[in-house]
């Protein structure tokens, strides 16, 4: 679970932060978030727009704008990420961290055949020549399963559907063959059928290759059952980690709960109410003290506004930020209080919630 | 997929859209042409939402856009109100008559903040339908009007008239494109991915709005989109395509729970969360969709169909009955 056992963790985030200066003022897109990912093991990070799940990526990628503000550690293998990149050290992304993104479409180049794009990153960071080059690269587009690789080598990303582009990519980012892989949102944009094929695809590769990975996504169905660690954010903040298992079984951040109440799953019978998330994400330049999520939360009491809560261990491997967690005595009484209410202390109506189920499988920690 | 046939119309007084047989094609140069919709028939009762569901291009889109007439379908026909009074033959309509029709059927988009204006005023946008159609439009039944569909999707009337839709989220912007569509009183409101651009906690505020719009104004719904979740949770009734063919049709909950057709049974089997009617090995398929230029003779789902024959090739299975609501257009189909 914590995978301690093999000592040091390959990647070592510490209290990261990461903010833009804009004319209306700062940006914290991602504020204090700190995480640890063994070799071999797949991180799962899950938050809507704007939680910072991309905006983390991209800083361990090296991928932000110069006026980015950056602060915490990010270690990985012992070295120092920040400290490379200030280096402008050229063989260290693509080769030890690689990245595929959402749109296989928009990241291939559309003027140059795809065999020599994944030629590219093999001469200029492992020193191939041309003729080695485009025979490792058929060798990657078999292993990603593209059929007539061979032939493949030639096309153009536009000859491709966005099935196979998004194989491109993903043999693109396997071409050095990285420690590290980071895929955020690899499926969104593609079909129900080519998504599971892709995401099976990046579970074997990872399996044989001994890799981790970071899969980011906004779906929680997606996580489940695909990774070891499931982080959850929430306005640049981390709400909850844990391992997978225990995060499903035994959730104990309110949004983790409301994320999952709100999405419709394919068993509910036609016509079952959704228990929707009622208002939208805070605003992430006049961050208000307390908790980023009490406005929309039916948890919340008064400490809630006032004071953030801090990330506390419950079990194992498992950290939470709530003043009262779901599932504990301190939430139970909360959010009956509010139920009793009508209100929560943000003013939020609890009619909105007729209906949920306390389904979370709580209660049964502790 | 695939199949043809109009076995699954119903015989019905209440049935507020006939589509039969309708075909779209679009010419794409050297004779060639892209079959996105072929041989479609389904129909709508009043009150009920269809959903139609499909991997892109399939064709879920062409069909809304050719049963709102843009653009005209190459052929076949598309009823409102068969049988009553007011029945209306979109695809025989043209110019004047067909623009009178319109108001009873509107549309809302996938991209919530390019369908609307960003230079005019919310509340001018969700007015423009009376400014057109209603020759009091400056009048208090008017202004009352809109002040209850921006109220209906919780967008504060007053804040709406003096903002213009940058100023509000996605969320709130789809809300603005269902009031638009409300204003006007239609019968059938067309929804192509209404939520996939949007996140998923809002994703459920807007799904509940459009439940609540439908039994506030007595609307029907078309509701495409290729999430099958969220096409489960707003149907009543279910319609999955393939490369321009119907493979299923069904209520919406036996569709689900008993799904015949292999096609279906692969969507349901790949969905992040597959569901617990299929076996994970249903999913077993190629990634590549063919060509709908050249579609597969015979079945065109064959060509990734585990269970596909020389019979499969050779000969276009026919839309057949196999529950009270539940057509299947398979040779081979799963009998529940």
């Amino acid at each position: 679970m914590n995978g301690t056992v093999n000592g040091q963790p390959l990647l070592s985030v510490t209290d990261l932060r990461v903010g833009f200066a804009t004319q209306r003022g700062l940006v914290r897109a991602v504020d204090g978030v700190s995480f640890d990912l063994f070799a071999g093991k797949t991180l799962g990070i899950v938050g809507e727009s704007g939680s910072g799940k991309s905006v983390t990526a991209k800083t361990l990628m090296n991928l932000l704008p110069s006026y980015a503000r950056v602060e915490g550690s990010v270690m990985f293998d012992g070295r120092d990420v920040r400290e490379l990149a200030a280096q402008k050290e050229k063989h260290f992304w693509g080769v030890e961290m690689t990245m595929i993104f959402q749109d296989p479409m928009t990241s291939l180049n559309p003027v140059k055949k795809v065999g020599e794009q994944i030629a590219e990153s093999l001469r200029v960071h492992l020193g191939r020549s041309r003729k080695e080059a485009r025979d490792e690269a058929g060798d990657l587009l078999e292993t990603v399963g593209i059929p007539e690789a061979r032939k493949r080598l030639s096309q153009y990303p536009h000859e491709l559907s966005g099935g196979l582009r998004q194989r491109v990519v993903i043999a693109m980012a396997l071409a050095c063959s990285p420690r590290l892989l980071i895929a955020d949102e690899p499926t969104t944009a593609l079909d129900v059928t080519v998504q599971k094929h892709i995401l099976d695809l990046l579970d074997e590769l990872r399996e044989e290759r001994g890799m981790a990975m970071i899969l980011i996504t906004h779906d929680l169905g997606v996580v489940k059952g695909r990774t070891d660690d499931i982080m959850v954010m929430y306005a640049g903040r981390t709400m909850e980690q844990a391992d997978t298992a225990t995060l499903f079984s035994t959730m104990r951040h309110p949004y983790t709960e409301a994320l999952l109440e709100t999405i419709p799953r394919i068993d509910m019978p036609s016509h079952t109410r959704l228990v929707p998330i009622p208002g939208r994400p805070p605003d992430l330049i006049d961050i208000a003290p307390g908790c980023p999520f009490a406005p929309r939360c039916r948890y919340s009491v008064d400490a809630c506004v006032v004071e953030c809560p801090s990330l506390e261990g419950h079990g194992t491997a498992h950290v939470c930020a709530c003043h009262k967690p779901v599932g504990t005595e301190a939430g139970i009484a909360a959010r009956a209080a509010n139920e009793q209410q009508g209100t929560t202390p943000t003013g939020l109506d609890m009619g909105l919630f007729e209906g949920a189920g306390s389904r979370s499988g709580t209660g049964a920690g502790n | 997929m695939a199949g043809s046939g109009t076995i699954q119309l119903r015989d019905d007084d209440d049935i507020v859209l006939r589509v039969e047989n309708l075909v779209v094609e679009f010419p794409v140069g050297r004779h060639q042409v892209v079959h996105a919709v072929s041989d479609l028939s389904f129909d709508v009762r009043r009150g009920e939402t269809l959903g139609i569901v499909g991997e892109s291009g399939c064709g879920k889109s062409t069909t809304a856009r050719a049963i709102v007439q843009i653009p005209r379908p190459t052929s076949g026909t598309v009823v409102l109100d068969p049988g009553s009074d007011r029945e209306a033959e979109l695809t025989a309509l043209h110019g004047e008559s067909l623009r009178e029709v319109r108001p009873r059927l509107q549309m809302i988009f996938q991209d919530p903040i390019s369908s609307l204006n960003p230079r005019r005023f919310v509340r001018d946008i969700v007015a423009e339908g009376l400014a057109i159609w209603q020759k009091d439009h400056s009048g208090p039944h008017s202004q009352a009007r809109i002040d209850e569909v921006l109220e209906a999707v919780g967008i504060d009337p007053e804040v709406a008239a003096t903002r213009r839709p940058h100023e509000f989220s996605g969320g709130q912007c789809q809300r603005i494109s269902i009031a638009r569509a409300v204003a006007l009183d239609p019968e059938i409101l067309v929804c192509d991915e209404p939520v996939s651009a949007l996140d998923v906690s809002v994703q459920a505020q807007i799904l509940n709005i459009l439940e609540d719009m439908k039994q506030r104004y007595g609307l029907t719904l078309l509701f495409i989109s290729h999430d099958l979740s969220v096409v489960r949770n707003v149907s009543d009734r279910v319609v999955v395509m393939y490369l321009g063919k119907i493979c299923e049709i069904g209520a919406a909950d036996t569709l689900y729970s008993s799904p015949a057709h292999p096609y279906t049974r692969v969507l349901l089997a790949s969905a992040p969360e597959p569901a617990s009617t299929v076996d994970p090995s249903d999913a077993a398929i190629g990634d590549e969709i063919p060509s709908p230029i050249n579609p597969p003779s015979g079945c065109r789902f064959r060509t990734r169909c585990p269970r596909a024959t020389d019979l499969c090739a050779a000969e276009e299975p026919q839309v057949q009955q196999l529950g009270e609501d539940h057509f299947v257009a398979c040779h081979f189909p799963t009998l529940g």
